[in-house]
């Protein structure tokens, strides 16, 4: 387990309230996340984890409170600076993978990078790298359509994790597998992050997948309510 | 999705099958609700053009009745004598700010004199009747300038049976100073049998081809509006093959849900027709207006319009599901299949061609006439074969693009998954284009043949002011100078014109009496008639005989000659001893004029009635109103005084009205096709919406995303344009060779076409991003 014993956290969520029409999805909630270290936030359905997650990765802005990373506020920040940040320094891992079905695997894990302007070649490397390290590799030249969702999740993984993001965002990475793809797929996941430096957030309702994490995050009607794990 | 799927495979069957494809349309929630509504909007707006192209030739009919009956030109007829059922007519058409208006003037000989159609009595003198348009039109001030020629009280409204249609610009105004033969012409009734004027087989087969041209891509638009909300539906079938429905019960559910959307589509269509055919009356187009009631189609057309709608629509449905496979844990597209044939694609526009072959050279002015069933069915497997072809070029072009920016990736990976949507969506396009780019080709090829020099030199001139036999001389001088105070005219010049016969000549039985003209004017404007060495206030010219023109002319008179000028009115004169000969040239209005001139000097006008004036205006067409006040200026002469602009070519007006339909028609059609490529477009859209809210997730550009859809609607459209060029030329050439022109590349007609298809794409693409940027909203990651 990493310590977190920075002064500083990577990213904080801070008394965060965010309403969907009349339904409160978070109702000050608060949260810290340390380099390197993985969190995993658990809540039942509705509880609003996953507008937990949104709202730390500046995906969507949260109605009151605020949301620091790296001592910048993210609801400051303009929508292309957001953007960039994401590209940059986030990465993202989807319950359904959430690949794009025309392109092929290597295709999509390329393509974080090509949208940060690294060329077509260099990106394409990168990409075989980590589908290698993922243990997909095998499924380079093939589209999402015509893979299994265990390997599509990895793809997805090493999407995530191409850019060398300092923060991974995984929103039930495993909801859509069986067991044995799950548990490989968050093997796989926590231990490229771990070799990366990155930190993990981890948004997940089974405890089997929490158990992968340092720190456990319950949400519960929108607040959250922290639990330090034994270490593992 | 509730309900029992277990039904005996019988009638009874097929209809429950049919009705709940049917009720999933409207229990399948809102989303569901809309793409049906979008369908039956796309499918409503083909048959309501399709409606409204069945109405013309009742439309045409309707109007052309109302102006047989209105007819008061009976050319070639003798003229009936004077009596109680007489009345004298003068035709005072005149133009304002470009529009036609029809005039006329009424003077009843008798007190049964015949009332024209759309009046219950004539005007009594100073009395003026007008058309419920030109009455809006005086009664705003954009009439202003025309009010000081009618100035006269407004008595009352011409009715509709007397107008070809609500906008038109028309008036009757009674008088009691025309003179039967000179400024009026008698007649006994209104309405001649017909005016219908017939098409010569060229404009038959570009009217024929225009209706295949434009009514064509509507219904390729109306297949691919059947298919939009495709892939829901296409979930929907798999959640039905879960709980039990077989394949075929799949397809009759399926094409329950396309039958509803036909049928609304149908309901949508009669609407939209309605709507527009009350809608149609307020508009006005190169002087065409239409009542909405003319506005009728052919029954037996709107039958097949009804049974073929909804038929397309089941047919079409069923040809998509061939390229998936409905499984009850969902759907599978059989993206990456069998490659598509190319053999039956390429009978269809070969076999057009077959069939055009045989009228090559067969088609001409003259008057022998073709098939046209052979022609209609030709042109349509010829554009047929471009929607058929599209597919597989993008199919087969796509698959070998790779590389470019993520966009430009995305774009066509997509079509390399998909090319089939796109292509449906863009083939009614590249269909429209091909057909356009072979008429504008036929019509570049045979305008020849109908615009035509008109002779007349705007260098000189740009306005005629023609008074013919109307003026006496004392009046000209003041016109001279009114028409040279109006702002914008530059220079005024013309003659006085009047008969000019040896004393004694008889006149012969219809009261002609031989003569030949004296035109009157100074010697620059003489110049302007003849070649003059030298000109000298007082001199004479007889003008050398110009062939054919003099040949039913009598001699013309010799120096020392007496003879007599006017024709009910003659005066008496000598031919000076010093006239000389001179070679004539064509005047400003192209006329080569014949005779004897003669400046102020020999002959004084302001003696002389009943001239005709030809007056030329060099004028700056900068100046908006000038041709107006130029109308005006001369209306204290008379009704009888006509403007006329000059123009070095003019057109055979039908020819005029098929191209310029056209070129509305194509708009109208590729509009129409830029709004369904629209709601496909969304409807993709709004299919990847949460794979766009994944792709901002992690950090994709607007700009990327923006691009990605242009390419994907851009590449097809690129692929349709160059299909189109080439089957559009084919088609151009084999129909210019059918009228025997020589092939005529259009260039700047087929830059047109394909710039009017670019616009599109980029309008789509335009109107699609708002959409874009709204799905782009992370809300589209929420699952809860």
């Amino acid at each position: 387990m990493t310590e977190p014993t920075e002064k500083q956290p990577l990213l904080a969520g801070i008394e965060l309230h965010k309403t969907y029409g009349s339904t409160p999805a978070l109702d000050g909630a608060t949260l810290r996340i340390w380099a390197g270290e993985i969190v995993a936030v658990m809540g039942a359905s509705g509880s609003g984890k996953s507008t937990l997650l949104h709202c730390l990765a500046g995906i969507v802005r949260p109605d009151a409170g605020e949301v620091r990373y790296r001592d910048r506020e993210l609801s400051a920040m303009s929508d292309a600076e957001r953007s960039a940040l994401r590209r940059g320094e986030f990465g993202f891992v989807f319950q359904f993978g959430q690949l794009v079905p025309e392109l092929t695997c290597l295709e999509n894990v390329a393509l974080p990078l090509r949208l940060d302007r690294v060329r077509r070649r260099e990106a394409e490397r990168r990409a075989a790298e980590w589908l290698t390290r993922l243990e997909v590799d095998d499924v380079a030249g093939q589209r999402p359509g015509e893979i299994s969702g265990g390997q599509g999740q990895r793809v997805a993984v090493a999407r995530a994790l191409v850019t060398a993001p300092r923060v991974v965002f995984a929103d039930e990475p495993t909801g859509a597998l069986d067991s044995l793809n799950g548990e490989q797929v968050m093997r796989l996941l926590t231990e490229a992050a771990r070799q990366a430096g990155a930190a993990v957030v981890l948004v997940t309702h089974e405890p089997r997948v929490a158990a992968y994490a340092d720190r456990e995050i319950v949400v519960r009607d929108g607040r959250t309510r922290e639990t330090v794990l034994a270490p593992r | 999705m509730s309900g029992r799927i277990d039904r005996q495979q019988t009638g009874t069957g097929w209809i429950a099958d049919l009705a709940l494809g049917a009720r999933l349309v409207f229990t399948g929630g809102r989303n569901g609700l809309v793409r049906t509504l979008m369908a039956a909007i796309g499918v409503g707006l083909g048959v309501a053009l399709l409606l409204g192209g069945t109405s013309i030739s009742t439309m045409l009919g309707a109007r052309d009745d109302r102006t047989a009956a209105r007819d008061d030109q009976f050319i070639g007829a003798p003229e009936p004598p004077p009596g109680d059922r007489t009345l004298l007519v003068a035709n005072v058409d005149t133009e304002y700010h470009e529009r036609g208006i029809r005039g006329r003037m009424l003077q009843p000989e008798g007190t049964r004199a015949p009332v024209p159609p759309g009046l219950t009595a004539l005007p009594r003198p100073g009395e003026l009747f007008v058309s419920p348009a030109l009455g809006r039109l005086l009664a705003t001030g954009e009439g202003a300038l025309l009010g000081h020629r009618l100035a006269q009280p407004v008595a009352g409204t011409i009715g509709a049976e007397g107008l070809s249609g609500p906008g038109e610009y028309a008036f009757y105004l009674g008088t009691d100073q025309l003179e039967p033969g000179v400024t009026g012409v008698r007649i006994d009734h209104f309405g001649s049998d017909s005016t219908r004027e017939g098409l010569d087989p060229v404009l038959l087969l570009l009217v024929l081809i225009i209706f295949v041209v434009l009514l064509l891509p509507i219904a390729v638009f109306i297949a691919a509006a059947a298919r939009f909300g495709g892939e829901n539906r296409d979930r929907r079938l798999a959640a039905l093959r879960l709980v039990g429905a077989d394949g075929v019960m799949t397809r009759r559910i399926a094409a329950g849900e396309a039958l509803l959307g036909a049928v609304l589509g149908l309901a949508f269509g009669a609407l939209f027709f309605l709507i527009g055919r009350q809608l149609v009356e307020g508009i006005t187009l190169w002087d065409i207006s239409v009542y909405a009631r003319d506005i009728r189609p052919s029954p037996a057309l709107a039958a097949l319009i009804a049974l073929v709608v909804p038929g397309t629509a089941i047919v079409v449905a069923q040809l998509a599901l061939r390229r998936v496979v409905i499984e009850p844990l969902g759907v599978v597209r059989r993206s990456t299949g069998r490659r598509r044939r190319l053999w039956w694609r390429l009978a269809l526009p070969i076999g057009g061609l077959v069939l055009l072959l045989p009228l090559l050279g067969g088609i001409d002015q003259t008057g022998r006439t073709f098939n046209e069933a052979q022609v209609i069915t030709g042109v349509v497997l010829l554009l047929v074969g471009v929607a058929a072809l599209l597919p597989w070029l993008v199919e087969a072009v796509v698959r070998r693009l790779h590389g470019g920016s993520v966009s430009w990736q995305l774009a066509i990976r997509r079509l390399q998954l998909d090319s089939e949507t796109s292509a449906r969506l863009v083939s009614g396009v590249a269909v429209a284009v091909a057909g356009g780019i072979a008429l504008q080709m036929l019509f570049s090829g045979i305008q020849h043949n109908y615009v035509l020099s008109s002779g007349q030199d705007v260098d000189r001139a740009q306005v005629a002011v023609i008074g013919n036999r109307i003026v006496d001389g004392v009046d000209v001088g003041p016109l001279n100078e009114r028409l040279r105070a109006v702002p914008g005219v530059r220079h005024v010049f013309g003659t006085l014109d009047t008969d000019l016969a040896a004393v004694g000549t008889p006149r012969e039985a219809d009261g002609y009496r031989p003569s030949n003209a004296l035109r009157i004017g100074d010697c620059a404007v003489l110049r302007e008639l003849a070649t003059l060495d030298t000109c000298t206030d007082g001199d004479v010219f007889a003008l050398a005989g110009n062939g054919e023109e003099n040949a039913n002319l009598p001699p013309l008179p010799t120096a020392g000659q007496r003879v007599e000028l006017g024709d009910r009115t003659v005066t008496g004169w000598t031919v000076p001893a010093g006239i000389r000969t001179a070679t004539a040239r064509p005047d400003p209005i192209g006329r080569e004029v014949t005779g004897i001139l003669a400046t102020p000097g020999a002959v004084e006008p302001g003696r002389l009635a009943g001239l005709s004036a030809f007056i030329y205006l060099a004028v700056d067409r900068s100046q908006p109103e000038t041709l107006e006040l130029i109308r005006n200026a001369v209306t204290t002469l008379g009704p009888g005084m006509q403007v006329q602009t000059l123009d070095a070519t003019y057109r055979v007006n039908r020819f005029t009205q098929i191209r310029r339909g056209l070129f509305i028609g194509v708009l109208a059609t590729l509009l129409l096709l830029g709004a369904s490529l629209l709601v496909g477009t969304l409807e993709q859209l709004r299919e990847r919406r949460r794979m766009l809210a994944v792709l901002v997730a992690f950090g994709t550009r607007r700009s990327t995303l923006s691009w990605s859809v242009l390419w994907q609607t851009a590449v097809p459209i690129l692929l349709g344009l160059v299909l189109a060029i080439v089957i559009g030329t084919a088609l151009g050439t084999t129909l210019l060779a059918m009228v025997g022109e020589p092939l005529h590349l259009d260039w700047p007609g087929l830059a047109g076409m394909s710039g009017i298809a670019a616009a599109v794409v980029l309008l789509v693409t335009a109107f699609s991003l708002p959409a874009l940027w709204r799905l782009l909203r992370p809300n589209g990651l929420r699952t809860e």
